[in-house]
């Protein structure tokens, strides 16, 4: 490895030899603009102070009721208890409530009972659990097809990061300068998963994920809609010219030597980055930074380091306006600059002056997660209904109202195992028919290709599973184990209310979060009373709730 | 969308599903062929296309180019005659030489990829892989802009992949990516009812999920509750649609089954005939193990060659014999050919620079060879082609406007065709 870096440095100098004096005036030397971390970043003034963060952030809703009343749009109205318990349980726990916790909420009296479920939601083991799902899908995608990469220890090692609410600039940090061995600091798996092709896929990703930035079509060319150029891109790979991976082994206990996960390192390098422009010349550039800013490409420097500094940096409002808008639009169903990791002057935000403060509050709080969600999940338009006003059904950016968002396939997965329990029923070991089954649902609802797309992407491949499928059979089948024998026991145990009644209740609750209303019950007693088997009339009930649109929609 | 599928005249929405359940099922399976006979007669002109796509990078210098002349490249194979006049192709694929004349082999594609993914995306989109957006595939395109002339109740789905996924429709939405189709002779993944459950059953949980669904819908809030139900319908339209039966192939004599192979390649063929003749627009089979790094010559003799030969052969044979080929365009390939040069271990490694691919039907003329590769097989000498000129053609051949522009979702445009015309000698 050493040697072959070496033999770059000598065809980096042939090269220069070949492109002479103009290669140099094209790409100037300025060394040593050190970054600092001292410099505040630019921005409106922070309005909260860590230690002391506020549950809730005034000006998002003045803010956004001032553009509604700019566009003379009403607003939807506010979303019920069930409905903002619903999609709080969804976007935090990734998850439906289970019986036991919708029935606990609705029945709750209290004032600030939704401020208090925000709080239950942000302890509960389900949402580091969520969030390190959704983040190791955002790093290395639903369907990673290197095979060096530990999945799980990516995930697990975020699971502790969103656990410990860890900062999030800490945690980024961590990603981009990780090193050591892919089961050891599950960190290292971004990386691995995006180390083929000279690193493009790092460069690329890191920016987006990371920046919101979408430089990777300067890889080959300008960009045509915006400010960045070619160079822009292979500055950034740059920084990763000297990282390295290697397979590691160990013995086994029968003496023989196996392969034990994969070594992300680095070597020492003072190579440049080089590419092909469009008019078939040769480019060379030293790490930089998009903002122009360079380091000292010499063998003594750590160069992911440097680079995991300049974008992690406090002074870096791209850095936290990035973070704050995914969360934005993962909650809101759409960002407010849209898609979430896409800036630019090609793709204005709706409420520029929002996400700054935003921003600068996020980093005024040390980046603190948790806090970020208990302010948007506070605000006026997470809490409104999804149902349109006749003044706001044109809305599609300023958040009038909440927007309709399909379930992801965990989500939709673990919902299914809430609400059914299906994975209990008799005969098959839990775990591993929870496993096989999620497979096969990541495998039929992915559809990474729509990207995070609001609009629902059903296929029919998906609805006869829903429809058809083993877990669907399993679920409204009736095994002992499952919830709906359990709902069929209790129904005849308890006393208050009729049988039947009791269990259509409890179908209710368990798949939509609410109980019946009157024409749902009407509508129940219809076929109930045109049937003489009421459980396989519940059975069909529960299988009608699961396969709705309202079921599959975070509504 | 969903318009297409709002209620029949005379019914109320309310028991539309459940409806649908409890009589469409009803039909005789042996009504199934008349149905499709008036479908036939209907929609005759309608285009069709049936891709062949052989995955892992088929040799072109083992099939469709050989060198006999050229000692170094030159490999084990022998050419033979064909049923068009100065076309010769490999000795080992008798059955499609006598189906030459409805053929067309293009012998100087430059496509320029020569990664698996990369060239399989390209060879399926006419286009490079890009991060900033996902192209629809052919196929996919096929399925938007086709399949609704195929009637708007048409049960199944306009693209469909046999044998392994094929490419995605990007932008277009998963209505047009390719229903997929894992094994030929396998049932159709939960198309059957649970067990417990019957027509009427179903029938009554249909009616359920109706009730819930428009409940929903009425609440307004927003297109994707209609979407969903749209889905649900098509879903169960396809459910009890004797149109499936297209997918059983059961129904076909034994000496026919036998005469396409039987394989997951040659019965796929003979699915691809069914649903072309049912008026599925778009159908891809595939036939993998063609990435021969090593004991090419041997490996191909042994299995991929007489698949593929007995298959094809069979496939544009009977398709000719229905009257289907005038409007069912076929093509042959795969991400890219492979290298003249015989590696170390007998094999040849990928080759995206000169190399291969056959079309025939829809109009395009056959028995002719495009294009000529050197003596060696390694440049080409006469009409250089890429794979949007392949595109074209396809595109071309099927009717669909040369011209053809989206807008994709971050509003950029894009074009299925993009500076390239038909290949003059095939139009």
């Amino acid at each position: 490895m050493v040697r072959e870096s070496v033999m770059h440095g000598l065809n980096f100098r042939k090269l220069i030899g070949w492109l002479g004096l103009s290669l140099v005036l094209a790409c100037p030397v300025s060394y040593g603009q050190d970054s600092t971390e001292t410099a505040a970043p630019e921005g409106p003034e922070p309005t909260v102070e860590k230690g002391k963060l506020p549950n809730r952030l005034p000006y998002i809703d003045e803010m956004l009721e001032e553009a509604w009343k700019e566009a003379k749009l009403t607003p939807s109205a506010n979303a019920t208890d069930a409905e903002y318990m619903r999609r709080a349980y969804l976007d935090i726990l990734g998850r439906i409530p289970n019986v036991e916790e919708a029935y606990a909420f609705l029945s709750n009296k209290e004032p600030n009972k939704r401020a208090k479920l925000i709080e239950v939601l942000l302890a509960n083991p389900d949402y580091p659990k969520n969030f390190a799902s959704i983040f190791t899908n955002i790093l290395i995608g639903r369907r990673t097809q290197v095979q060096d990469v530990d999945r799980g220890a990516l995930n697990s090692w975020l699971r502790q990061q969103f656990s410990s609410n860890r900062p999030w600039q800490e945690i980024a940090f961590d990603l981009l300068s990780a090193k050591g061995s892919s089961k050891e600091n599950g960190a290292v798996n971004y990386l691995i998963a995006n180390f083929a092709d000279q690193r493009v896929n790092l460069t690329s990703s890191t920016t987006r994920v990371f920046l919101g930035q979408q430089i990777q079509c300067t890889q080959c060319h300008d960009h045509k809609y915006n400010d960045w150029k070619q160079q822009d891109f292979w500055g950034i790979n740059a920084f990763f010219r000297g990282m390295r991976q290697r397979p590691l082994e160990r013995v086994d206990a029968t003496g023989a030597l196996v392969r034990d996960g994969t070594e992300v390192y680095d070597d020492p390098t003072d190579e440049w980055a080089r590419f092909e422009r469009p008019n078939a010349l040769i480019g060379i550039v030293p790490p930089t930074y998009l903002d122009g800013r360079r380091i000292d490409p010499g063998l003594d420097t750590d160069r992911r380091l440097e680079l995991s500094k300049f974008i992690t940096e406090s002074r870096n409002l791209q850095f936290s306006r990035a973070f704050v808008n995914r969360m934005w639009g993962y909650f809101m169903g759409q960002g407010i600059v849209n898609p979430v990791d896409d800036f630019g002057d090609h793709n204005a935000a709706t409420h520029p002056e929002l996400l700054d403060q935003l921003a600068v509050d996020f980093i005024a709080s040390g980046y603190d997660v948790k806090a970020l969600v208990r302010w948007i999940a506070a605000s006026r338009p997470y809490q409104l209904s999804s149902t349109m006003t006749r003044s706001n059904e044109q809305d599609e950016h300023l958040f009038s109202r909440y927007l309709l968002k399909p379930m992801s396939p965990e989500q939709l997965f673990d919902s299914l195992i809430t609400a059914t329990s299906a994975h209990k029923t008799a005969g098959e070991a839990p775990d591993k028919l929870r496993a096989q089954w999620l497979g096969q649902f990541v495998v039929a609802f992915a559809n990474d290709e729509a990207g995070e797309s609001a609009s629902f992407q059903g296929t029919i491949p998906q609805a006869l599973m829903m429809m058809n499928g083993e877990l669907m059979t399993k679920a409204v089948g009736g095994q002992p184990g499952s919830f709906l024998s359990h709902v069929v026991d209790q129904a005849r145990l308890q006393k208050k209310i009729q049988p039947i009644r009791y269990a259509v209740d409890q179908v209710y609750l368990a798949a939509l979060g609410r109980y019946p209303d009157p024409k749902d019950l009407k509508a129940s007693q219809a076929f109930l009373s045109s049937n003489p088997d009421t459980l396989q009339v519940v059975q069909d009930l529960f299988w009608a709730l699961l396969n709705s649109n309202e079921f599959v929609l975070n509504h | 969308m969903q318009n297409r599928l709002i209620v029949p005249s005379g019914m109320s929405r309310r028991h539309f599903l459940g409806h649908l359940a409890t009589t469409a099922m009803a039909l005789p399976a042996s009504q199934f062929f008349s149905a499709l006979q008036a479908r036939e007669a209907a929609g005759s002109q309608q285009k069709r296309c049936i891709v062949l796509w052989m995955g892992g990078g088929p040799s072109h210098m083992d099939t469709w180019d050989l060198k006999p002349e050229s000692e170094k490249n030159g490999g084990e194979f022998r050419p033979i005659e064909t049923s068009a006049p100065g076309v010769q192709i490999c000795e080992h694929l008798p059955t499609i030489a006598t189906q030459m004349k409805h053929l067309s082999v293009i012998r100087s594609l430059n496509s320029k990829e020569g990664n698996h993914d990369r060239g399989t995306y390209m060879m399926h989109t006419g286009y490079a892989p890009n991060p900033t957006i996902v192209h629809p595939s052919f196929g996919s395109a096929c399925s938007y802009e086709l399949g609704h002339k195929a009637g708007e109740d048409f049960p199944l789905p306009h693209a469909i992949a046999i044998n392994s996924p094929g490419e995605g429709a990007g932008f277009l939405g998963m209505a047009h990516s390719p229903f997929f189709v894992s094994s030929p002779t396998a049932d159709i993944a939960n198309m059957k009812l649970p067990s417990g459950v019957d027509d009427l059953r179903m029938g009554r949980r249909l009616q359920m999920l109706g009730l819930v669904e428009d409940g929903f819908g009425r609440q307004k809030r927003g297109q994707a509750a209609a979407d969903h139900k749209s889905v649900y319908l098509k879903t169960v339209k396809m459910m009890n649609s004797q149109y499936t039966q297209a997918f059983k192939l059961d129904d076909e004599p034994a000496a026919v089954r036998d005469a396409y192979g039987r394989n997951n390649f040659g019965q796929g063929c003979l699915m691809a005939r069914r649903l072309v003749e049912t008026g599925v627009t778009y159908v891809e089979v595939s036939l993998g193990g063609w990435d021969n790094h090593a004991d090419i010559f041997a490996t191909l003799q042994r299995g991929n060659l007489p698949q593929l030969d007995k298959a094809m052969g069979t496939l544009v044979g009977d398709l000719a014999d229905r009257g289907l080929l005038e409007n069912t365009l076929v093509v042959w390939m795969g991400e890219f050919g492979r290298t003249p040069r015989i590696n170390q271990n007998g094999g040849r490694d990928h080759w995206p620079r000169s190399w291969s691919i056959v079309m025939g039907g829809a109009g395009i003329k056959g028995g002719q060879a495009v294009g000529a590769t050197d003596k060696d097989g390694v440049d080409i000498q006469d009409r250089e082609l890429g794979v949007m000129d392949v595109i074209a053609t396809m595109a071309k051949a099927m009717d669909i406007d040369l011209n053809t522009q989206y807008t994709t979702p971050n509003g950029r445009p894009y074009k299925i065709v993009d500076g390239a015309k038909p290949i003059s000698e095939l139009i």
